[in-house]
């Protein structure tokens, strides 16, 4: 009986450790090109969030199509807040990103605020399910997994072939190096920043994919959480270290559900929630390049 | 070919460049000399753009590139072998250089400057497959000026090309330094510390020290001065 357990709640782990595994790249990406420690990180996936609801309530559009809308607004939203804040930031010191990209997070929470209210929203995209032998999954859960593997792949493509994407892993190797290459430095910290806020946005709509309810402006803060013991997981400048360790998250916080379940006494829910803080914790303590660093 | 006048930069607040003025001739070796710290490297990044200019201005063939952002300049035929080579260490060999094509002028000749610098430098060939994180001291920085190659330029800016290497690499890299100048009709702007070797490969030398310059001359000239060399060079 518990192993079903334990076996369906680990697929279902790995399927949203997907979803996880994207929603931090675009932190590791950002930290690892420009320095930045994003703290609203997490208030970005709620934009996207509110984009697939949104979309899909106002305007009847499916969440698949909300994927590159999502994309796009963080594209914009990323140059935005490049051009008007970031890029003062990018040679200050950390105490002034934090503060920083903090006051970044409280404005998108008010302003989502402002126009949806505080109130928990969500939709029923009612794809169906299919029958496993162990459990039963959500289509949609599948679509969300399969769409973090192809956006996390296509990622990958533009990293390892193309001239740009290779000027953006040489900028993080060494800027200075890529400067007197002819690299216009400048220009990859603004597009590598909206890229990683794109990223960012469209997993939250990966996300509600995943789980449809409880979309409010105050969402973001758990998100940022996880994410950042992803990213040390994964060693923080990489996003495919990011997205490797996002699976494994996504599979211990499942897994330990279950587990904390059978103790008797115990909370599950709320000892799930603070996994995240210990695996932070021992992290730091035995192996603070991550897991998967150097 | 390159005209500096009395150029004024510095980082944050902090003024380090106290209006040097120099010339840089079409295809001599041009030095600059000076202990540590007195600003040779900031006038190499403010020529080049990566450090903003103040006050003063940069001349290229007649052309005012002051304010010429260093990606910019890379197009004009202008870059840098930087201090501490600076290079891409967990990519190949083969993609160091290939970044150092990165404008699209120099992905046109792409093929043509790997060929010439694989001839200048045969080992990198060997090396092509390999991580240059992997190669040795030596090995590094050949990669870094043959990165620098392959941006295809007319001006190279070279910043203590000969730090940290063993003397006999010391001397290969002021034969490759030679090198350019000879056989690939490149301009060089030289800095060094190891100023008797890079005397015995100037043409021309400047002497700079608290941000400006306080000499300058042949290097015949500079080699026979008794009060510079004592001075400033300490040789």
């Amino acid at each position: 009986m518990i192993l079903e357990l334990l076996g369906g709640n680990l697929a279902h782990g790995l399927l949203l450790g997907g979803v996880y595994g994207l929603a931090t790249m675009g932190l590791s990406l950002i930290f690892g090109v420009i320095n930045v420690v994003n703290v609203g990180h997490g208030q970005f996936i709620m934009v996207g969030a509110f984009v697939a609801q949104t979309m899909f309530t106002a305007l009847g559009l499916s969440p698949l199509i909300a994927i590159p809308a999502a994309f796009v607004i963080g594209m914009a939203l990323g140059f935005f807040f490049f051009y008007t804040v970031i890029r003062r930031l990018v040679e200050a010191p950390e105490l002034t990103t934090l503060l920083a990209t903090f006051a970044i997070g409280i404005l998108l929470e008010e302003i989502a605020k402002l126009i949806f209210g505080a109130d928990f929203r969500g939709y029923n995209w009612g794809l169906g399910k299919i029958e496993l032998a162990i459990t039963t999954i959500p289509l949609s859960k599948i679509y969300a997994f399969v769409g973090s593997i192809v956006i996390a792949l296509f990622l990958y493509l533009w990293f390892s072939k193309t001239r740009l994407g290779t000027a953006v892993r040489a900028v993080i190797e060494d800027s200075e190096g890529a400067r007197v290459c002819g690299v216009n430095v400048d220009w990859i910290y603004a597009l590598s920043f909206a890229i990683g806020i794109g990223l960012t946005v469209m997993s939250g709509v990966l996300l509600t994919m995943f789980i449809p309810v409880g979309i409010n402006p105050y969402m973001g803060g758990t998100y940022t959480l996880k994410a950042f013991v992803i990213a040390v997981l994964g060693g923080l400048s990489s996003p495919y270290g990011a997205f490797f360790a996002g699976l494994i998250f996504g599979l211990i916080e499942n897994g330990a559900y279950v587990l904390f379940a059978q103790i008797p006494g115990v909370a599950p829910f709320s000892l799930t929630v603070s996994l995240a803080f210990w695996m932070l914790f021992f992290l730091l303590l035995l192996k603070p390049t991550g897991l998967l660093g150097k | 070919m390159l005209k500096v006048e009395n150029l004024e930069s510095g980082y944050g607040s902090m003024q380090v460049l106290w209006q040097p003025s120099i010339e840089v001739k079409r295809g001599a070796i041009t030095s600059l000399l000076g202990p540590n710290g007195v600003g040779k490297s900031t006038l190499l990044w403010t020529i080049l753009g990566s450090v903003e200019p103040w006050r003063g201005s940069i001349t290229y063939e007649r052309e005012d590139v002051t304010r010429l952002p260093a990606h910019k300049k890379v197009d004009l035929g202008i870059t840098l072998v930087p201090e501490g080579k600076h290079l891409f260490v967990e990519m190949t060999v083969h993609e160091n250089l290939v970044m150092g094509a990165y404008r699209k002028e120099a992905l046109k000749s792409m093929d043509e400057s790997l060929a010439l610098v694989y001839t200048l430098f045969p080992v990198l060939k060997e090396r092509a497959k390999q991580k240059a994180g992997s190669l040795s001291g030596g090995e590094q920085q050949m990669v870094t000026i043959a990165r620098a190659l392959m941006t295809k330029p007319t001006l190279i800016m070279l910043d203590e090309p000969s730090q940290g290497l063993a003397p006999k690499l010391v001397g290969e890299v002021f034969a490759t330094v030679e090198k350019l100048k000879a056989e690939i009709g490149l301009t060089i702007l030289l800095v060094e510390q190891n100023a008797e070797a890079a005397l015995n490969a100037s043409d021309y030398v400047y002497i700079m020290h608290e941000g400006t310059i306080k000499a300058e001359g042949t290097s015949e000239k500079i080699r026979k001065s008794h009060e510079i060399r004592e001075a400033y060079l300490g040789i």
